[in-house]
């Protein structure tokens, strides 16, 4: 059975998370993935040309090695399944190559500061003259007009700007951001969809489309509840920390061990009995301080306790195959190891593993969807900075060896970062 | 007449679903231009019906913010499938469909009838999509899961928090949204493949492996250096007069930093000359900044900063959202009259398509297209609904 998306090409000069996880993701279906970078400016996800052990990037075993560039867990994660060129987009031949590229292509994804892609002479309009029905994805932090386009942002700020901080925060305490990022993946996946959507439209119609995603816009849309208790009540949300806006007792739970924990989540007055039940402590079932939902509320902390009393001294898988097995929602607060030893995760076989050696290879995250009939998979591990350069240029553009070599001499294919690194 | 954005003409989505997750990924089909059929539970209707926000905290089905945010340009029906009948008018939907979408307790839908090899027996092309908090395989299928323990399993509450403390959700329901949209993406996926080659298939969702994708970091972390990368000092996020500014100085931002709090003098002090440095003292450099930015107010430092290219946030609750200029310019929040709520302002589509426009249309009363669709659809006559009706099976 062929993957589903196979035959659709994709131009992809996007950098960091939001866009080139959404690219992996089509990849791993089957679309044909071309990464555009310089070696002057790869994307920053690669780290520094010279990275020193022990800095931000994930290094395998922590040493960056000779070529640090194609050797960083997030990029290497983030751009599987996809091909790699250089292209120095400053440079006229450059933008020239780009556009000979584009010409053989459904889909350009870019998520560059607003206005960048227009400085090089690579806007929708000038793409559109070589490919008429090319369908164009920007994803600014703030869409592509407006007073604020033309803002920097990271994950950090878009959860500020959003409001996802705003409601983020432990009980009683100050708003917070995340530890992960939230809005990058949020729009990633998403925008999977959009391209397909507007694909199938060209399919029906002819006609291309440029589609301008706003990251923060797409952020506060999975705030639907709070903006409607705004409009409707004028209320503005706190941080609750782990409790639930409406039932409890909801929490995170400390259990036996360094820094592991469980969430439990008590949804209804038949989870409560059930609970107090595994707890060895029926009288609670009854006991009108908590037989419902109110009085649960209201001794949340008491709760807290009590249930802390149980869960410190306790396996915290154990305990939560005890609670499910009962009907109670609980689950394992999972670090990194846990993930991906996780029964359920690889029983569906959610990790897959690539690498450019054996030595090298390493479980990825695949996606959250699986199909029944078609296949989808990390068909390849991330390449190596310009390794397709010259096939593409050749088997797409229709360039000539003679020109290819000229693109070479004259730098714009340069592929080696150190030549630019301090 | 503006030109309607309407990429999705022409598909037809029968919706089972229910709540955030199921509600949130027929939403983007309906508003992008397919036929989505809602289908609810004759009497309560969809959970979010009872769950709110309602105005003045009084509730009642009809004015559910949830629910109208999250069914806009719907249609409605009414349909049970505890029932034989309710059931054999299902199949008969089915039959019309492209893309059924169903996020029932695992195995319930099947238990109806409507396993995937049912679905492909009477509608070969068409895209069954089933969201649940763990998928339809393996070892926790049957497990009980909501937005927090999806967290938790997922791996994104561990590494949200103070190290000090215990972990911490994200405030809302982002798995939820989350697999969803997944949902949403995984349906445009198969129908891709079924346009080119008339095959359909099921599209199994998982909540717990998109957290599992979106916490990212912490599993890689892992995965490459064999370290966990536990919770962090969240960004430092500083108390300013009328709320908290998020500030991040870049090693290039030091010196515009310094002129914009009128001391050029540091940027020649040891203590700050760069980013090691800065961290180094990062209580002096906290101190100095605290003085400087409390009495000051968190629109105007976000724009001032921003204008000199660094790259700083501020805490936006609704209210601030609301005023954004920048929402305002984009026209992002937009209002919809509801026969029974009222007109109301709602979080509208988040990205601009070419130079169409989104229409956004209310969300269905229950029941409300019952007699257009099973007379259209199912060539049902009012009679037939009558009877339908009596007997509980719309």
């Amino acid at each position: 059975m062929a993957l589903p998306l196979e035959g659709i090409r994709i131009l992809d000069p996007s950098q960091v998370w939001a866009g080139p996880t959404c690219t992996k993701i089509l990849g791993d279906l089957g679309a044909d993935v071309i990464k555009v970078e310089s070696a002057r400016r790869m994307d920053i996800a690669r780290g520094d040309a010279r990275a020193a052990p022990g800095g931000m990037g994930f290094y395998p075993e922590n040493d960056p090695g000779p070529d640090p560039w194609n050797r960083e867990g997030k990029y290497a994660d983030r751009n599987r399944s996809k091909r790699s060129i250089c292209l120095d987009l400053t440079h006229p031949r450059g933008v020239d190559a780009f556009k000979r590229i584009a010409a053989h292509c459904d889909v350009v994804v870019e998520n560059y500061r607003q206005g960048v892609m227009d400085r090089f002479g690579l806007g929708y309009n000038d793409l559109k003259k070589v490919r008429p029905d090319i369908i164009m994805l920007t994803m600014a932090s703030q869409g592509a007009t407006g007073p604020e386009a033309a803002y920097g942002s990271f994950g950090v700020t878009l959860e500020q700007t959003a409001g996802v901080a705003s409601v983020t925060g432990y009980l009683g305490g100050d708003p917070s951001t995340s530890g992960v990022l939230f809005p990058d993946p949020l729009v990633s996946v998403v925008s999977v969809g959009f391209i397909l959507a507007a694909l199938r439209q060209r399919r029906q119609t002819g006609e291309g489309v440029y589609i301008d995603l706003s990251q923060r816009e797409m952020t506060t849309s999975i705030l639907g509840d709070m903006v409607m208790d705004y409009t409707m009540n004028d209320r503005a949300w706190e941080p609750i920390g782990n409790r639930h806006r409406t039932f409890a007792p909801q929490g995170i739970y400390q259990c036996r061990g360094s820094d592991v924990w469980i969430a439990i989540s008590v949804e209804t007055d038949r989870d409560w009995a059930a609970f107090a039940q595994t707890m060895g402590r029926p009288e609670l079932i009854d006991d009108p301080r908590y037989a419902t939902v109110i009085g649960r509320r209201e001794h949340h902390d008491e709760l807290d306790s009590l249930i802390t009393a149980w869960t410190s001294v306790r396996d915290a898988f154990i305990t939560m195959s005890t609670l499910q097995a009962a009907g109670v929602p609980a689950g394992v607060v999972e670090k990194g190891e846990d993930l991906v030893s996780d029964p359920q995760l690889v029983a569906r076989g959610f990790w897959e593993y690539t690498g450019h050696t054996p030595a090298e290879t390493r479980p990825y995250l695949s996606r959250p969807f699986k199909f029944s009939k078609t296949p989808g998979f990390t068909r390849f591990p991330a390449p190596l900075l310009g390794a397709d350069t010259a096939a593409v240029l050749r088997d797409i553009a229709g360039m000539s060896d003679a020109e290819i070599a000229e693109l070479d001499g004259l730098g714009v294919t340069e592929d080696d970062p150190l030549t630019f690194a301090p | 007449m503006p030109n309607l954005a309407s990429p999705l003409a022409g598909v037809k989505v029968l919706d089972f679903s229910g709540g955030t997750s199921g509600g949130i990924s027929t939403k983007l089909m309906a508003v992008m231009g397919a036929d989505v059929v809602k289908v609810e539970a004759p009497g309560a209707g969809d959970v979010t019906r009872a769950q709110g926000p309602f105005p003045g905290d009084a509730p009642h089905p009809e004015k559910s913010g949830q629910f109208l945010y999250l069914n806009t340009n719907k249609r409605g029906v009414t349909l049970s499938l505890e029932h034989p009948t309710g059931r054999a008018a299902a199949r008969r939907l089915v039959v019309w469909a492209d893309i059924v979408v169903e996020n029932f307790r695992t195995g319930q839908f099947s238990e109806w009838g409507f396993g995937y090899d049912e679905i492909e027996r009477i509608n070969p092309g068409a895209i069954l999509v089933s969201i649940a908090p763990f998928g339809q395989t393996g070892p926790y299928r049957d497990f009980r899961g909501n937005d927090h323990i999806i967290q938790a399993l997922g791996g994104l509450l561990y590494v949200t928090g103070d190290p000090k403390r215990e972990p911490l959700r994200i405030g809302g329901e982002p798995s939820e949204y989350f697999a969803g949209l997944s949902a949403f993406a995984g349906a445009l996926i198969a129908l891709t493949y079924r346009d080119l080659s008339g095959i359909g298939q099921h599209v199994d969702v998982s909540a717990h492996e998109g957290i599992a994708v979106a916490q990212m970091y912490s599993a890689l972390a892992y995965i490459f250096t064999g370290a966990e990368r536990g919770r962090q000092a969240a960004s430092p996020l500083y108390r300013v007069s009328d709320g908290q500014v998020g500030v991040s100085l870049r090693q290039q931002d030091w010196p515009g930093f310094c002129q914009m709090i009128g001391r050029p003098e540091l940027e020649q002090d040891d203590r700050f000359k760069d980013m090691a440095a800065r961290r180094a003292n990062q209580e002096a450099l906290t101190a100095l900044i605290n003085e400087w930015i409390h009495d000051k107010k968190k629109q105007d430092l976000y724009h001032e900063a921003q204008k000199m290219g660094m790259t700083w946030g501020y805490i936006c609750d609704t209210k601030d959202l609301m005023e954004s200029p920048q929402y305002q310019h984009r026209g992002y929040f937009t209002e919809i009259d509801h026969p029974v709520a009222g007109r109301l302002t709602y979080p509208g589509m988040p990205l601009r398509w070419g130079d169409g426009v989104w229409e956004l249309r209310p969300a269905p009363l229950l029941g409300q297209h019952n007699a257009e669709v099973y007379g259209d659809i199912l060539g049902w006559s009012q009679e037939d609904l009558v009877l339908m009706r009596a007997t509980g099976v719309i």
